[in-house]
């Protein structure tokens, strides 16, 4: 069976590369951390009106803000890879294909997992401490993960589809704030226009948002977290299916 | 059996563009094999198809004894592959580009750490071998790009334009590399713009032209094919009337024996003839008689480059290729 050793083997090579240029690490962290630094405290009177502290509220929203603006990166890597050529390379040895994509996904899970540990590490000495506790926090890092790994697949279609990095960091890079603010991720639903608590309703990140909202401020609510775990399956199913159709015609 | 044997191969794009027009050779087990032709000949689809990279559209290729099409992983198990262009991971060390190569081969731990401990001394890197690649130099990383593909032992390598872009050092390198190579056994595919080299080291080659093979055979055989030697006159620079000097050089040339073929070029004229040697005393004879006056006079045995240009109608230069390449690659970003 070398589908496993072969993943792993991909994504040890990517999380190389990311520990090797920290600089990435800086841009994908640095703008959740303003969020949780500045914006938290900007608009700390939002808590008068939701009647919590606005921190504790937020910080679900800014830790998925940071998983999807890493997972967004994913295509750029790939394009990177078909340019030079490395994709080729590999292609050219009997590694297994799926494991070339896998590894990639993995490694951008493996990120996001880490990147969100720092932002809830900051979150804490800002007093945010889960409601759910030590398990808790494994909960939302692994929801976080699982989000950035389904999420990581629209870009590397994209990635794939389009061999331009600089559409994918277009697109990314366009969608991010949108999808943020007409989602719970910053404001409750019900201080919202009645148009944006519609489209708050169906967006996929208020799913994963409120799961991680509920772990951080009420406990264990399974109904958001079971809605959260569909929406996301549904995403991945949606995102890896359309990577492999992409990596299908590369490779041919 | 042949490393590679390819019947009427035809690749045609999405787009309707037929870069390879059913195209039919052999490799023997062993050779070193040149595979030439203009840009935009169909070489690179060619080198892709053979290494399972891309799709053929119809025809018969195997390659090492397995059927591409249905045996890829058997093929991808016994070759090794160069690009175009230096292809390794910059953010790997040297080392480390070759273990991920060795891992992806399935290659087991001691026996990858000792391959990659000689390969790493074969290509002069051990003392760079921990240093992240990107700090290498140009003709270190193509060196570790040449070892990568020889991490799990291919029986076949295949490489395209292993030695454009180098300085005349790295490239004699590589070159010497390879020669090495295929005389431990590999069977050597190689599609280069250095006729010179193709011409010391391939036992045979075959050159391509819009997606057709219109000449194969050994260096020597295609060279006598030629049948001619080239003589080469020169005429004096500035000369006003040069135009009409040369056409009456060439109707003096016209009234002698024995030439095959008269070419305009940029130093002057090129002639084409049997026993040129026999023919230089005639033809300074014959333009003092007619009052011409000639700079210089050369003769040389046909080259692979009278070869190619007689199949092609184009003449390999590899400077300019390097040129176009190296601006065609604007924009893009290597990595």
């Amino acid at each position: 069976m070398t589908f496993i050793s072969d993943t792993y083997y991909m994504f040890l090579r990517w999380m190389k590369k990311l520990v090797r240029n920290p600089i990435l690490l800086f841009f994908s962290l640095f703008q959740p951390i303003i969020f949780l630094l500045l914006f938290t405290q900007l608009f700390s009177s939002f808590g008068v009106l939701l009647g919590v502290n606005y921190t504790l509220f937020a910080t679900a929203g800014i830790v998925l803000q940071n998983a999807f603006s890493s997972a967004f990166q994913s295509g750029t890597a790939i394009v990177d890879d078909i340019k030079s050529g490395f994709l080729a390379k590999i292609l050219a040895t009997p590694a297994n294909r799926a494991s070339i994509l896998l590894g990639r996904l993995l490694s951008d899970a493996f990120r996001v997992f880490a990147q969100s540990l720092i932002i809830l590490l900051l979150a804490y000495g800002l007093g945010v401490f889960p409601a759910t506790g030590i398990l808790g926090y494994i909960l939302i890092l692994v929801t976080v993960a699982f989000f950035g790994l389904a999420w990581s697949g629209i870009s590397l279609a994209l990635g794939l589809r389009t061999k331009s990095a600089e559409t994918v960091f277009g697109i990314a890079g366009t969608l991010t704030f949108p999808l943020l603010f007409m989602s719970t991720a910053l404001m409750k639903p019900a201080l919202m226009p009645t148009w944006m608590q519609n489209v708050s309703a169906y967006n996929p990140i208020s799913f994963a948002v409120n799961a991680i909202r509920d772990l951080i401020m009420t406990g264990y609510v399974w109904n958001s977290f079971s809605q959260a775990y569909g929406v996301i399956s549904l995403i991945a199913v949606l995102t890896l299916g359309a990577t492999l159709y992409e990596f299908r015609k590369v490779v041919s | 059996m042949p490393a590679v044997q390819v019947e009427n191969l035809v690749k045609t794009y999405g787009d309707g563009t037929q870069a390879v027009k059913g195209i039919s050779f052999k490799v023997d087990d062993g050779e070193f094999f040149g595979f030439l032709g203009p840009n935009g000949a169909g070489k690179s689809t060619t080198i892709k198809i053979l290494t399972t990279l891309l799709r053929k559209t119809s025809g018969l290729a195997n390659v090492a004894g397995h059927d591409i099409e249905h045996d890829p992983q058997k093929v991808r198990k016994l070759i090794g592959v160069q690009m175009q262009d230096t292809v390794i991971d910059e953010d790997l060390t040297g080392r480390e580009n070759l273990i991920l190569q060795g891992h992806l081969h399935q290659m087991h731990r001691e026996e990858l750490k000792e391959r990659v401990n000689t390969l790493l001394k074969i290509v002069d890197l051990e003392d760079a071998a921990d240093k992240r690649s990107a700090y290498y130099s140009g003709g270190m990383k193509k060196r570790l790009d040449l070892a990568s593909t020889l991490v799990h032992r291919p029986k076949i390598l295949f490489l395209d334009e292993p030695t454009t872009g180098l300085d005349p050092q790295s490239r004699a390198t590589v070159w010497s590399y390879l020669k090495e190579l295929n005389q431990e056994g590999i069977t050597i595919f190689i599609t280069t713009q250095y006729l010179e080299e193709v011409d010391r080291l391939c036992r045979r080659l075959a050159i391509l032209d819009h997606g057709e093979i219109v000449a194969q055979g050994s260096p020597s055989e295609l060279k006598s094919e030629i049948g001619a030697d080239r003589i080469t006159l020169g005429f004096e620079n500035g000369n006003p009337e040069a135009g009409a000097l040369k056409n009456k050089a060439k109707q003096v040339l016209s009234n002698l024996g024995g030439i095959t073929e008269i070419v305009d070029s940029d130093e002057g004229i090129v002639i084409y003839a049997k026993n040129g040697g026999f023919l230089v005393p005639d033809i300074v004879r014959a333009f003092d008689g007619a009052g011409i006056k000639l700079a210089s006079i050369g003769v040389s045995s046909p080259t692979l480059d009278d070869v190619f240009l007689k199949h092609t109608g184009r003449r390999i230069r590899p400077e300019e290729i390097d040129k176009s390449r190296a601006s065609g690659m604007f924009g893009r970003r290597r990595r």
